[in-house]
């Protein structure tokens, strides 16, 4: 009976020492009342009941479509940016007559300053373009020209036999020993 | 700011909208309406465009139509001169744009007359709808069904065979 008493209080004060429920930590821990607090449920206005949603991830979506933003905008804000100040800083040019006795450079045929920096700086005139397209034909008709030529002589030195072509070459006629003929029917 | 239309070359007919002759007091709802748009609309889309006119730098660069020299036609040629046949073959496909171009233009003219005369344009705009039908009838048997690969020397053929029918129909 006694034991069953001490067991008790012991089962209550470990109750009130448990570590996992410490609500309180001051000086009534080892006095033998029992302090009850009041515990009022808590109503915020802003944060609801936590929730933990159980849903599928979307880490690697959101990954996705954030390092595309960033890859798009990494050069996309400076280009714009720069067609932008162009437009507004330079602007587009005037369309005027060709003065007199003037003639004007392949880059002024165009409107846009962009459009007249990459005609300036990287194309070629299209009046040198057309020249060399015109050179490529030439030497390709010129060698058209001579293989044709070729094939006629080549006929005309079959046919004939009288040209430097088509020679087979004989062997040197001091070079034939004319002994056995001195004595023949031998 | 892009400029307006030519009205010169389109120009509007004679309005003939009565004389105004308002009798109630209530104020009018399409100069309402019509101050309203001005002022939320119209004034502050020009003053930004006057504002980056004015920042833009002072010195205006030209740009230039380009101006091609003749050279001989594909009929004059050499045969064989390969050089002059692409000459000949640069200058029909330009002839080629160019031409592409006027009919857009007459398309263009012809549409707008029709904006304008509504639903009697049958009657108002007969000039344009000749000059409409001579051009296009011409751009087809000249250029018509060439296909993308078209060239000088298709054309040409091509009209072989349109002398060539003529002369047998008659």
């Amino acid at each position: 009976m006694v034991g069953m008493s001490l067991l008790r209080t012991a089962a209550a004060f470990t109750a009130r020492l448990n570590p996992l429920k410490r609500t309180c930590q001051s000086s009534n821990l080892l006095s033998r009342t029992v302090v009850r607090s009041e515990q009022v449920v808590v109503r915020y206005g802003s944060h609801g009941k936590r929730m933990f949603i159980i849903k599928p991830t979307d880490f690697y979506d959101r990954r996705f479509l954030h390092l595309l933003k960033y890859y798009i905008l990494l050069a996309g804000i400076p280009v714009a940016a720069l067609v932008t100040f162009v437009n507004i800083f330079i602007g587009e040019s005037e369309l005027a007559e060709i003065p007199e006795g003037y003639e004007p450079e392949h880059w002024e045929y165009y409107k846009h300053p962009i459009t007249r920096w990459i005609a300036r700086t990287f194309y070629d005139s299209p009046v040198k373009d057309y020249e060399k397209m015109m050179a490529l034909i030439q030497m390709e008709a010129e060698k058209a020209e001579m293989r044709q030529l070729q094939l006629e002589v080549r006929r005309h030195m079959r046919e004939k036999g009288d040209g430097p072509w088509f020679q087979i070459q004989t062997l040197d006629k001091n070079l034939i020993d004319h002994s056995p003929k001195s004595s023949p029917d031998n | 700011m892009p400029k307006d239309h030519d009205k010169d070359v389109y120009p509007e007919p004679p309005s003939r909208t009565p004389v105004e002759d308002r009798q109630s007091s209530l104020p009018n709802p399409a100069l309402i309406l019509s101050k309203l748009f001005y002022y939320s609309v119209d004034l502050p889309v020009t003053t930004f465009r006057v504002c980056l006119a004015c920042l833009s730098s002072g010195k205006k660069s030209h740009y230039y139509h380009q101006k091609f020299r003749r050279v001989p036609e594909l009929t004059q040629c050499q045969e064989g001169d390969y050089v002059c046949y692409y000459e000949a073959e640069m200058q029909w496909r330009r002839d080629y744009k160019v031409d592409q171009e006027i009919v857009k233009v007459i398309q263009e003219r012809l549409r707008a007359c029709q904006q304008r005369e509504g639903p009697s344009y049958s009657q108002n705009c007969y000039k344009e709808l000749q000059q409409f039908e001579q051009v296009s009838k011409a751009f087809q048997s000249r250029y018509g069904d060439l296909g993308a690969y078209a060239s000088a020397r298709k054309c040409l053929m091509k009209q072989k065979e349109r002398m060539m029918a003529e002369q047998q129909q008659a």
